[in-house]
């Protein structure tokens, strides 16, 4: 149910301390995403089928950067703690997308932006007075444990929950915008969509020849042993062989790593980022490679300008800086 | 239609709106600057009416999302050029400060709320400027000033006849660096702006200018070339482009007296060119002008006024004079001095009538000097040729050429021309009700610093008390800091062209924001900023090139007249009273005549303007006796010998 009135933090917090007025409410809550460490974080390695050719290597990308993608798109989530129920922490969680337009070099929003606002909490817990606030804020409310469920009731595992369910609901706007794009007729050639982060999560866009993932957060990396050293020692420039991720629960993709900026005197993940298109299983290895560089010579062209001062702009294209920047303005 | 949102209101609490200033960004390719005029429209109602606040643009920021300029250089790997490469430009910001010109409604007054920013539509600016008050029909007092521009926005803006030439507020006073700063065409256009736009029922108007340097101002009634955008301003502004139709020019005598002292001097121009010679008369009033105080002490100072109150104008007797004297000129009064002092030595007197020699012979020799020192200007014999003081005519310029003079006579012609006007106005009976005096290099006549002379006190008067006279000064300046404060003070109208960045230190301009400073610093000619007493803020305006033949134009068009000789000097002063006066008649009458004869014949004819010009120059000679030997006289014995000496021989 979209609510009817102001679903901003302190909004919501008013209307509850209006229903609730004996319990103390939070004034300035920190994101719970800077203290949430999620059990799927943890680093691992994956080995991955290589596509071009037997064995995963590096390959220099010759010709210089074309700035080819028209859109980029990217959603941001906020999360913080309205209350705490008898321990029990009442989330407040924003997730929001928007895809931004380069036109002439400068950056416009492509329709509107999706903003969702919610509580998430985990219902079963809660006392019956808390419920029938929560039912009568005026703002969707989410079981943070219908789907999931915790090994001990420990509040940052509680808190965890909350924060994962307000990233299932910025992917899934991520994913209902990506494919409204690729639905408008944006198909290759007529505006590259660089979108940030894995396509895999929905066929319509994974299959989309106009739509390149790109991931920066190597927190599992789909490659092992010498494959694993090619890839952490790329150079600037550099991509690996072009290999396929394959996941039950997603839609394969062709992807291989980048090197954007140079890494000595840096860490081995540094500038290194992995792109993801579409796997289209008719390719042959010739073509794949072809793809894979044209696609990064894409991607290098958005190495500048520098998104900084993000921390992460080593990995970070300007664009999706600019869409975050945008949805950080709206909120 | 609806009208182009070009920003949006910001407020921040590091930088939060206020009551009279505002912030707003706008898109990088809007036409909004420095200068520029918007509406607030403000998007939440207070007391059933939605706000609408003007401002007018004061400061401008541009970044963009950079923390240090080491992240481009680095992003560009030190590279300039590489820039262009770039796929996307970074997101930049046109941040504006804009000070508030108006709040409707007034009450409550309140911060400038948050709301679309357009540009100021004429009606827009009317209002902002508080203009509308003065500009309803049946009612209008708008005299326009220049048109303001922001992008493909224009308004005249005007000023309010009222608040320039008073009776509420008057005086103007421009500032700027010399030759870009176009103080003197500013004045020129806003003259011919007032002559077109002074409301018939306020009364009428004159302008009196000094010309102090050049040939600026001795062509105003000659028309310049003027472009096709500056026709369309005049159309705008509803001013004909055309010369001053009323002009009269005056010039003392050069110091030899044979030809006016201006550069516009050429024959073709002579007939509105006019002698501005004095007399004593004119003088002693101002002798103050002249004498400093090392001049004149208290004890001179009483024996100038016992001449001015006893002995000048009237017949006066002593039994120290061989003669009564009746003092009228220069001459007179030296004759008088001399028989005064011939009688006090055959007395062996050391004192008269409380004075002491000393002093009369000081006095003596100051007072004569004035005709030596303003020669041309003041004469021996008392001629006089004046401004028509009491048939001034409206919408008339007189333009007093002071360029070439020396200083001190350029302090007696500003002095007294001025108190003229003023005795004449407290009278009502110069002719007009208002008078415009409009004098440059106000540094030098007014100073802040320095000597209290007689022209400054008397600028400070009429700027206090002018205006309710409709004694109007229009004043120019390279350094508006260096002029006395009150003058400039009670200026309520200031106009600002391109400035001079260390006057623009001065802390005078401290209330300017750092971007008004820096255009003020860079304005192209044309452009002014303009202060005036309806406007909450300066507003900058263009304003149409005079459609004057430009000074210098005018001296390579009208050559100055070379050195003549009396003859021809003489009969060139007489034909404009007479255009049968030739020069062989000329010379007929004069030879064998001193010069100083035949220029005081002149002077006289010409002051005097008479019908049968040809006989009354004639008559001004004395008749000259030819000359005859003289009889040797018979000479005579020292001592004659009695007729009964017995030793003769």
């Amino acid at each position: 149910m979209a609510p009817s009135g102001d679903a901003t933090f302190h909004a919501v917090q008013r209307r509850l301390a209006a229903l609730l007025p004996a319990n103390n409410w939070l004034a300035s809550a920190r994101p719970l995403e800077l203290a949430s460490l999620g059990a799927q974080d943890a680093p691992r390695l994956i080995a991955a089928a290589v596509l071009e050719g037997g064995v995963l290597r590096s390959h220099r990308i010759t010709g210089a950067p074309v700035p080819r993608f028209a859109a980029f798109l990217d959603g941001t989530q906020s999360s913080r703690a309205v209350a705490h129920a008898d321990e029990v922490p009442i989330v407040h969680g924003v997730a929001a997308c928007v895809v931004r337009r380069r036109v002439a070099r400068r950056m416009h929003t492509w329709r509107s932006p999706l903003v969702e606002r919610r509580i998430y909490a985990p219902l079963a817990m809660l006392s019956p007075p808390w419920r029938n606030a929560l039912a009568s804020a005026d703002i969707p409310v989410v079981d943070t444990l219908a789907a999931r469920t915790l090994e001990f009731p420990h509040p940052f595992a509680l808190q965890d929950a909350a924060v994962h369910a307000v990233q299932e609901d910025r992917e899934a706007l991520e994913r209902e915008l990506a494919e409204a794009w690729c639905q408008a007729g944006h198909g290759e050639g007529e505006g590259e969509l660089l979108v940030d982060g894995s396509i895999s999560g929905s066929d319509a866009v994974a299959m989309a020849p106009g739509v390149v993932g790109v991931i920066k957060s190597h927190r599992t990396l789909y490659a092992e042993g010498d494959a694993l050293r090619t890839v952490l020692r790329l150079g600037r420039g550099e991509r690996s062989s072009v290999f396929r991720i394959t996941s039950s629960k997603r839609t394969p993709v062709a992807s291989w790593y980048l090197r954007l900026r140079e890494p000595a005197g840096h860490a081995p993940l540094w500038g290194l980022v992995r792109v993801e298109v579409a796997d289209l299983p008719s390719a042959t290895p010739a073509e794949l490679a072809s793809r894979a560089d044209e696609v990064s010579r894409w991607v290098l062209a958005e190495a500048l300008p520098l998104a900084v001062p993000d921390a992460r702009w080593d990995t970070m294209v300007y664009g999706i800086r600019d869409c975050e920047e945008f949805l950080r303005a709206i909120q | 239609m609806t009208e182009p949102v070009w920003g949006r209101v910001v407020a921040t609490e590091r930088k939060p709106n206020t009551a009279h200033e505002f912030h707003f960004w706008t898109s990088v390719d809007s036409p909004i600057g420095i200068g520029t005029i918007v509406r607030v429209d403000a998007e939440t109602p207070v007391s059933g009416q939605l706000p609408r606040v003007f401002g007018v643009v004061v400061e401008g920021f541009s970044y963009t999302d950079l923390q240090t300029p080491i992240h481009d250089v680095l992003g560009h790997d030190g590279t300039p050029g590489g820039a262009s490469l770039a796929a996307t430009q970074r997101t930049e910001i046109r941040l504006y400060t804009a000070h508030v010109l108006r709040q409707i409604p007034e009450e409550p007054l309140q911060p400038v709320p948050m709301g679309a920013v357009v540009l100021a539509s004429d009606a827009d600016v009317a209002v902002a400027l508080r203009m509308d008050a003065y500009l309803q029909p049946g009612a209008h007092t708008g005299i326009p000033v220049g048109l303001y521009r922001a992008g493909v926005m224009e308004a005249p803006i005007y000023l309010d006849a009222d608040f320039l030439l008073g009776p509420e507020a008057a005086h103007l006073n421009i500032t700027g660096v010399s030759g870009l700063a176009t103080k003197t065409s500013a004045v020129e256009w806003l003259l011919a702006s007032i002559f077109a736009h002074f409301p018939q029922q306020k009364g009428s108007v004159a302008a009196v200018c000094f010309n102090v340097k050049g040939p600026d101002l001795l062509f105003l009634d000659h028309a310049g070339e003027i472009g096709d955008a500056d026709r369309a301003m005049y159309a705008r502004l509803g001013v004909a482009p055309e010369p001053f139709q009323n002009v009269q020019y005056f010039a003392p005598y050069t110091a030899k007296g044979f030809t006016l002292n201006t550069l516009r001097s050429n024959d073709q121009l002579s007939h509105n060119l006019t002698p501005l010679t004095w007399g004593l008369n004119e003088v002693m009033q101002f002798a103050e002008v002249l004498l400093n105080r090392d001049d004149v002490d208290a004890k001179a100072d009483a024996l100038i006024d016992f001449l001015q109150e006893r002995v000048i104008n009237r017949e006066f007797r002593d039994p120290v004079l061989s003669s009564p004297h009746r003092v009228r000129s220069f001459g007179e009064l030296e004759a008088f001095f001399r028989d005064l002092l011939r009688g006090l030595e055959e007395r062996g007197g050391e004192g008269w009538r409380t004075h002491h020699v000393a002093t009369i012979r000081k006095v003596r020799n100051r007072l004569s000097n004035i005709s030596t020192r303003c020669a041309g200007l003041v004469t021996d014999e008392g001629t006089v040729s004046d401004l028509p003081f009491g048939s001034f005519q409206d919408r008339a310029v007189y333009v007093v050429d002071v360029a070439s003079v020396e200083e001190d006579a350029q302090d007696l012609i500003f002095a007294r021309v001025v108190s003229k006007l003023r005795e004449h106005l407290e009278r009502r009976d110069l002719g007009v009700s208002h008078v415009v005096v409009f004098v440059d290099e106000l540094n030098k006549y007014a100073p802040g610093d320095g000597p209290d002379t007689y022209v400054r006190k008397m600028l400070l008067d009429i700027s206090e008390r002018g205006r309710y006279l409709g004694l109007v000064l229009f004043s120019a300046q390279q350094f508006r800091s260096q002029v006395h404060r009150r003058v400039v003070g009670n200026s309520g109208t200031s106009l600002f062209g391109r400035m001079d960045m260390d006057e623009l230190a001065t802390p005078g301009y401290a209330v300017l924001s750092a971007a008004t400073r820096t255009k003020l610093a860079t304005l192209e000619k044309g452009q002014l900023m303009v202060r005036h007493p309806h406007f909450a803020q300066p507003v900058f305006v263009r304003f149409p090139r005079p459609a004057v033949l430009r000074g210098r134009d005018g001296a390579e068009r009208y050559p100055q007249a070379g050195e003549i000789t009396l003859d021809v000097a003489v009969m060139r002063s007489l034909r404009k009273l007479d255009p049968a006066v030739s020069l062989d008649w000329v010379k007929r009458v004069i030879e064998g005549h001193e010069e100083a004869d035949v220029l005081r014949a002149r002077n006289a004819t010409v002051q005097a303007r008479p019908e049968r010009v040809q006989s009354h120059f004639e008559s001004q000679f004395r008749r000259i006796v030819p000359a005859e030997p003289a009889a040797r006289p018979v000479a005579v014995p020292i001592k004659s010998l009695p007729g009964d000496d017995p030793y003769g021989f």
